[in-house]
């Protein structure tokens, strides 16, 4: 694992826009966690102590339940942050993660962030857009799926 | 019977070839038995007539051989079930082609990014093909395809002919199956993560109408300029020559104007309860 400089964190997209004050208190929290495919970020139900903004790779968010293979509810690339249960008490991992090609990530440490934001609201409402943003791109996805628009006939077809 | 006396006349095509996509849905390669329709391009239609059932509108996938059409259907309804189950040897009516078509010529020297949803993809086939046809005159071409889950994806063994042709294609689906290795989300997800440039992109979007809308606003957000992007509409096609009026959403009657629509045309239509 390698440090990051403020100026490579603010070219990620999550943290574009990001002043450099902020840039660089994020920076002492962050390093460079590259993960080959198949590993395993988190589990369901764990303490949420990190996050992670993804370079490139991807990461597939997922449940368990017993006897039953793992069901994916939604894969994040690069851009995206995973991870959003570290910001929200009480701290506890929603859903499992895997990284299913080889992944570089930035790998936040959740507590010093959290920390950071309590010192400095100014950087806590900065990240809070940000996961709110994140969050709300999320929300909709997932409505999109629920109206399961490839159910019907399209294509020039006639209507069921 | 030999060529169409009208355009309004079926010419007989004999089912060359059946290939099931999905569970419901079936690529037919088409050979006329008489003289074929006029040469079409790609992203209008055909009107597909089962005998002692139905007609319905299909738009057209690619050309094989010997004039080929092939065409891609899905069964919905009784027409097209019974189209579905046409076994080679069977007897079938189309007429055409009709309507407007992608234009893929225009997007030469830009990049070409085409969305998929579902069935969706069976009308840009043709639009893909013609771009790869002519690899060099464009920039990036990019495909990006959304399906419901991974055995409702078709032309799944096209994919790395795609590729190997140079098209970036990527997939994802609304539901992960066992093995399925790759992205699980909406198709606009991948827009982000498309490699284009967007102010010089010509995007051809295909499928139900709320996932066009949603890809449409993402692209504008990107950058894409809204004359650049180009959706396929499709109302109660039945004449398929601007007569019945059938097909009608609000000035546009979609045999003729449509099925492919520019953006900036079709926009203010596509949120309207009533037309």
């Amino acid at each position: 694992m390698s440090g990051v400089t403020p100026a490579e964190l603010g070219q990620h997209a999550f943290l574009r826009g990001m002043t450099e004050h902020h840039l660089a208190v994020l920076s002492r929290a962050c390093w460079v966690a590259p993960w080959r495919a198949g590993h395993r970020l988190f589990e369901e139900g764990g303490t949420a102590q990190r996050c992670w903004l993804l370079q490139s790779g991807q990461v597939a968010l997922d449940l368990h339940s017993p006897g039953e293979r793992g069901l994916i509810v939604e894969t994040l690339g690069p851009g995206d942050l995973v991870g959003l249960s570290w910001f929200v008490p009480p701290y506890q991992w929603q859903f499992g993660a895997t990284a299913v090609q080889d992944t570089v990530t930035f790998e936040l440490n959740a507590i010093a962030v959290r920390a950071a934001c309590e010192e400095d609201p100014a950087l806590g409402y900065a990240l809070l857009r940000r996961v709110m943003a994140a969050a709300s791109s999320r929300l909709h996805a997932t409505r999109v799926r629920l109206l399961d628009l490839y159910g019907g006939a399209g294509g020039g077809q006639e209507q069921p | 019977m030999t060529a169409p006396a009208a355009p309004v006349l079926p010419a007989r095509y004999q089912v060359a070839a059946r290939l099931m996509e999905t569970h419901d849905t079936v690529t037919l390669d088409l050979q006329p038995v008489d003289r074929p329709i006029p040469v079409h391009q790609p992203g209008q239609f055909t009107m597909l007539y089962a005998p002692g059932v139905g007609e319905v509108p299909v738009s057209i996938s690619g050309t094989g051989p010997g004039q080929v059409l092939v065409q891609t259907v899905r069964a919905v309804g009784a027409v097209t079930r019974a189209l579905c189950a046409c076994r080679p040897g069977r007897m079938i009516g189309v007429r055409g082609p009709y309507g407007t078509d992608w234009d893929v010529a225009s997007a030469a020297g830009g990049d070409l990014l085409i969305v998929a949803g579902g069935i969706g993809l069976a009308p840009l086939r043709g639009a893909l093909l013609a771009a790869l046809g002519q690899r060099d005159a464009y920039r990036r071409v990019v495909v990006l395809v959304g399906a419901r889950s991974p055995e409702e994806l078709i032309f799944v063994r096209d994919l790395g002919e795609w590729r190997r042709r140079g098209a970036d294609v990527e997939l994802t689906v609304d539901r992960a199956t066992a093995g399925w290795a790759g992205h699980v989300g909406v198709v606009t997800q991948l827009l982000r993560r498309a490699t284009v440039d967007p102010g010089r992109t010509t995007a051809l979007v295909c499928g139900p109408e709320i996932m066009m809308r949603l890809t449409a606003r993402e692209l504008l957000a990107l950058g894409v300029p809204a004359a650049g992007v180009r959706i396929s509409l499709e109302r109660n096609m039945r004449c398929g020559v601007a007569e019945c009026g059938h097909c009608q959403l609000g000035p546009l009657l979609l045999c003729r104007d449509g099925p492919v629509v520019s953006y900036p045309v079709a926009a203010p239509l596509l949120a309207v309860r009533e037309l």
